[in-house]
């Protein structure tokens, strides 16, 4: 498995990111088989360095702009301005649906941008389901 | 005439596997007992104790029902309503 995205949409990502500290920063990714067509840059709605909540409102109009467009969700990102690009306890919970090991999202790739050297910001994707957290390569194609 | 609601894919399978289904309500409280009628199960994933459980939006057309009169927002046939999961987390 894995998640092809441009140059200049990781570069939308990880400036999103940056503009978005002290705290996390967050988005969706709209596209086709595994591939990224479209970058949301959505609101923290929640804002703290440790913590994301996508604004539901964004969250709501990304999705039909999507189903306009006749994109699928392959991905959701967010930052992680001191901690590795690896996905927290707190992101694996809520990946899922309340009280359930159901994934809410399951065919999206969970990107996670590490901000831990500024200069140098590291993205890495991630499978959740049942529990378990597996990379997905991030192919970056020009 | 009846109201179309968007099944998120995490409770499709309660749903006979459909990410759309229709039934009838006046609010949103009496369309999580509908689905529960038709569909068990959908009750206790939506909600706890009458109301809307946490970190699950729903959406009147395009109106989320936080901004409305809550698990009291009055619904009528022709709407569409949808069940979105939030996204959330946070590092450490």
């Amino acid at each position: 498995m894995q998640l092809a995205i441009t140059k200049a949409d990781l570069q939308t990502i990880t400036d999103h990111c940056m503009k978005g500290l002290p705290n996390e920063a967050c988005g969706m990714l709209g596209g086709k088989d595994g591939r990224v067509g479209k970058v949301y840059c959505l609101t923290n709605a929640k804002p703290g360095p440790d913590y994301y909540e996508m604004d539901a409102e964004e969250q709501f109009r990304v999705m039909k702009d999507l189903r306009g467009q006749g994109l699928d969700l392959v991905g959701l990102f967010h930052s992680h301005p001191t901690g590795q690009a690896y996905p927290s306890s707190v992101d694996v919970a809520q990946a899922y649906w309340p009280g359930t090991e159901l994934p809410n999202y399951p065919d999206a790739v969970y990107v996670i941008v590490s901000l831990m050297d500024r200069t140098k910001p590291v993205a890495r994707g991630f499978s959740i389901e049942e529990g378990k957290v597996n990379e997905v390569s991030l192919v970056v194609i020009e | 005439m009846s109201i179309k609601v968007r099944i998120p894919t995490p409770l499709q399978k309660l749903a006979n596997g459909q990410a759309e289904v229709e039934c009838g309500a006046k609010n949103i409280l009496e369309l999580v007992d509908a689905l529960e009628k038709d569909y068990p199960g959908m009750k206790e994933r939506l909600s706890d104790g009458g109301k809307i459980r946490r970190f699950i939006n729903i959406y009147v057309n395009e109106e989320d029902i936080r901004f409305m009169n809550k698990e009291e927002t009055a619904i009528k046939d022709g709407d569409i309503i949808s069940i979105v999961p939030a996204i959330a987390g946070g590092c450490c």
